[in-house]
């Protein structure tokens, strides 16, 4: 019993070690010097007016943060209307919404992306508010936002959101890491798919800080990575897609184009930056964001919303370029946080919610402030360039070239189909052609589906 | 001859007496058990039955949650489902992960169990430490792991670097994804089956040990032939519903990998989650979970038959 006893100890010291890893790890947390966040609040109760307004939104990082901010403003500038915020993650809240509609219950104002305008309009949940817009004798300029946003607001020739922002993707490079590879950190962003390999490969430094360029390139061992592929690789595709002159399906909207050559070679970029120039680590297992705040990534592909982590998170010294190009054409995806009503909401609670979604639309200027491009074109231009850069710098591109998510009702049912395909190829699985076809088959099931 | 007639006419009609006072107790005390169960049965028919019978039925139509139309379709989603090859993809890696992940934890459970129960100073500190990950949320655990196998900051890559080991990509490789989500899930979950062991190893009576080590048994001997056969009830309970727990992982994946490598951790609930809650084809969705539930039953059925008929209570 003895022996019993001490390979019973001997396990329990095994077990003892792990548990105390483990439950130490889950109770402090990352110990470092960088200053931690305040959390968002899920939910807040702002003012005390009798008139109460619910509204659900997906804003979880810094910008929830800033609107509940503005709205704090808002409610102390119209006192007999509070606000009732709840911040819920984006996929979670599309599940509570449906489960809402079902039971009658919705919130009396959400904010959805533009692109998911098509499936809830198709569901006749949503409020038509075309007489919101100064065209049709309402408050809110239509001319004031541009073209692409306009006809982000539109299903079936009815108008159903109100735009808060442009939010969209650009990079973030961080000029110590350049100034570590030797690189001015205020040369002109490359123009094609060469010369953009050319920089990673200058940028990405060994342990031993050789680049990537070098014979003596050791791609076991990277220190610094020139560029990372896994930061939301399905709107870093379609960029690519949209410089080769792609598109995800075709015009009139009845097949799936997104295993053409355009697709393929956009896809092909991105596993040839990881495998053939090894420039960046594989999509899975490589933590972007916290690649870029240690300096293990130099040039980051990221949205405006990295804007505040970037600057509150880090030390970096960073800096804001346009997106990518990788095609022979310019492209970068954006979308629009829009304000959404229930369609059964009348009278008094309408009119309030209509105040507040004026009084944001009309501040829209305070919106810059978390990181996101305000959605009215006289918001953005009155921005100032010394506090909100990569606003202005990311915002312009979304005007010249920006791509949005395709409309249709089955929008995130192809995503679903063609986000894990793209993941396939990017660490390896599949090659990008295996994986573009993989990934149309589905989608045109969807397509065919809901025709 | 007279006396022993009377006796035996007394003793029967003192049984026949008996016989409807026992048959009225026990009438009594299943009258009072099914009172006492009332309150279960009817919570668990209108919340589990009538919720598992209503899946069963919207599996029969194109439902999506919100559309008023919602025609009949048979068994198209069950057609449609046969032929969709994520589905058995889905199918294979939950097969894969409850797998190792049932035996891991079945393992590490009861050697924990059998360590915490020998006469070893500080036993009981060492059952709540053990038990402790069973209380955190899968939300905790899977980010505190997401952490601990990270490539870059991940401590158990950290350890591996003293032993010349380059850091493993734990949650990016195919192949090394599911075992690192069982392990997660090992670790979170084994505290629970150490309990239900440490009491199975309680009724074990321990003149079978004494008898055993006086027949000269050594401790192999009496964990092989006494513990483990004794605990076999145990094994079956902890086995059978880790089978049903794991087959239904869904926050280990959707927090620590979404699914991927490509699909290298897609689990079935997780396929049944885009299905209902992305694309909103609750139909389909509940095609999924119906064919899901019958994958389920059909495993423990096959428990029951290897273990269960081995098992004595």
């Amino acid at each position: 019993m003895r022996k019993r006893s001490s390979l019973a100890g001997f396990a329990l010291f095994l077990l003892t070690v792990v548990m105390v890893f483990a439950l130490s790890i889950a109770s402090t947390g990352a110990q470092d010097a960088t200053p931690i966040p305040e959390p968002t609040a899920i939910v807040s109760d702002l003012g005390t007016g009798s008139m109460k307004i619910s509204f659900w939104n997906g804003l979880t990082g810094s910008d929830g943060v800033t609107l509940n901010d503005m709205l704090a403003q808002f409610v102390t500038e119209n006192p007999d209307i509070s606000v009732t915020t709840e911040i819920i993650p984006w996929n979670t809240l599309y599940t509570k919404l449906q489960t809402a509609f079902v039971a009658g219950t919705p919130p009396d104002v959400f904010m959805l992306h533009a692109s998911e305008i098509p499936q809830f309009a198709s569901y006749g949940v949503l409020k038509d508010v075309s007489g919101w817009y100064d065209t049709n004798g309402g408050w809110f300029p239509w001319d004031d936002i541009s073209p692409t946003t306009q006809a982000g607001m539109i299903f079936d020739g009815v108008t159903y959101g109100i735009p808060l922002d442009n939010h969209g993707r650009g990079l973030f490079i961080n000029e110590g890491a350049f100034e570590k590879a030797g690189v001015d950190p205020n040369v002109a962003p490359p123009t094609t798919f060469e010369g953009w390999v050319e920089l990673f490969q200058q940028l990405t430094l060994d342990v031993n800080g050789n680049n990537a360029a070098s014979p003596d390139f050791d791609k076991e061992n990277v220190a610094q990575w020139g560029f990372a592929v896994g930061e939301w690789p399905r709107v870093n595709f379609l960029a690519a897609l949209a410089q080769h002159g792609g598109s995800m399906i075709s015009e009139d909207g009845t097949t799936v184009t997104v295993n053409s050559e355009a697709g393929v070679a956009a896809l092909q970029n991105f596993i040839d930056l990881v495998y053939t120039y090894n420039v960046s680590p594989p999509e899975a297992g490589f933590d972007t964001w916290q690649g870029f705040a240690a300096g293990a990534v130099a040039v980051l592909p990221s949205g405006t919303w990295f804007r505040n982590f970037a600057a509150e998170q880090t030390d970096i010294e960073w800096a804001a370029w346009p997106q990518f190009q990788f095609g022979p054409g310019q492209g970068t995806w954006f979308g629009a946080h829009t304000w959404m009503l229930p369609v059964g909401l009348e009278g008094e609670k309408l009119d309030a919610v209509q105040t507040l979604i004026q009084w944001v639309s009309d501040n829209q200027v305070a919106w810059a402030a978390s990181g996101q491009v305000p959605a009215r074109l006289s918001a953005q231009a009155a921005l100032d360039p010394e506090n909100y850069p990569s606003n202005i710098i990311l915002g312009e591109t979304f005007g010249a070239y920006g791509v949005q998510d395709i409309q249709h009702v089955a929008v995130q049912e192809m995503y679903a189909a063609l986000d894990p395909e793209l993941s396939a190829a990017l660490n390896n699985q599949k090659t990008a052609e295996q994986a573009l076809n993989d990934a149309a088959a589905r989608m045109q099931q969807v397509l065919d589906r809901n025709r | 001859m007279e006396k022993t007639d009377a006796i035996v006419t007394s003793a029967s009609a003192t049984k026949q007496n008996r016989q409807p006072f026992q048959m009225r107790l026990r009438t009594r005390e299943a009258i009072a058990a099914y009172i006492f169960l009332a309150p279960f049965i009817i919570f668990f028919s209108i919340f589990v039955v009538r919720a598992v019978l209503s899946a069963v039925n919207i599996s029969f139509y194109d439902w999506q949650i919100l559309r008023p139309s919602r025609p009949y379709v048979g068994f198209a989603n069950y057609q449609e489902l046969f032929n969709d090859y994520v589905w058995w993809i889905a199918v294979r890696n939950t097969i894969i992960f409850t797998a190792m992940t049932v035996t891991g934890t079945t393992i590490i459970a009861l050697t924990a169990a059998v360590a915490v129960t020998q006469n070893i100073p500080g036993a009981g500190f060492f059952r709540v430490l053990l038990y402790m990950p069973t209380l955190l949320s899968v939300g905790v655990v899977g980010l505190t792991w997401v952490w601990m196998l990270s490539t870059q900051f991940g401590i158990i890559n950290y350890g591996l670097s003293f032993l010349g080991i380059r850091p493993v990509n734990w949650l990016g490789d195919e192949n090394l994804v599911l075992p690192a989500l069982s392990l997660t899930t090992i670790w979170w979950g084994f505290g629970f089956p150490m309990l239900i062991f440490i009491a199975g190893l309680q009724g074990i009576p321990e003149h079978l040990y004494e008898a055993a080590k006086i027949d000269g048994a050594n401790g192999r001997q009496l964990f092989f032939h006494i513990t483990l056969p004794l605990l076999r009830p145990s094994i079956l309970f902890v086995t059978v519903t880790g089978v049903i727990s794991h087959f239904q992982v869904f926050g280990q994946p959707f927090i620590m990998t979404s699914g991927g490598p490509g699909r290298g951790s897609f689990t079935v609930i997780f396929y049944l989650y885009d299905i209902a809650w992305r694309a909103f084809r609750m139909g389909y969705g509940s095609a999924v979970a119906v064919a899901l539930a019958i994958i389920m039953g059909i495993f423990t059925l096959i428990q029951f038959r290897i273990v269960g008929r081995r098992v004595d209570y």
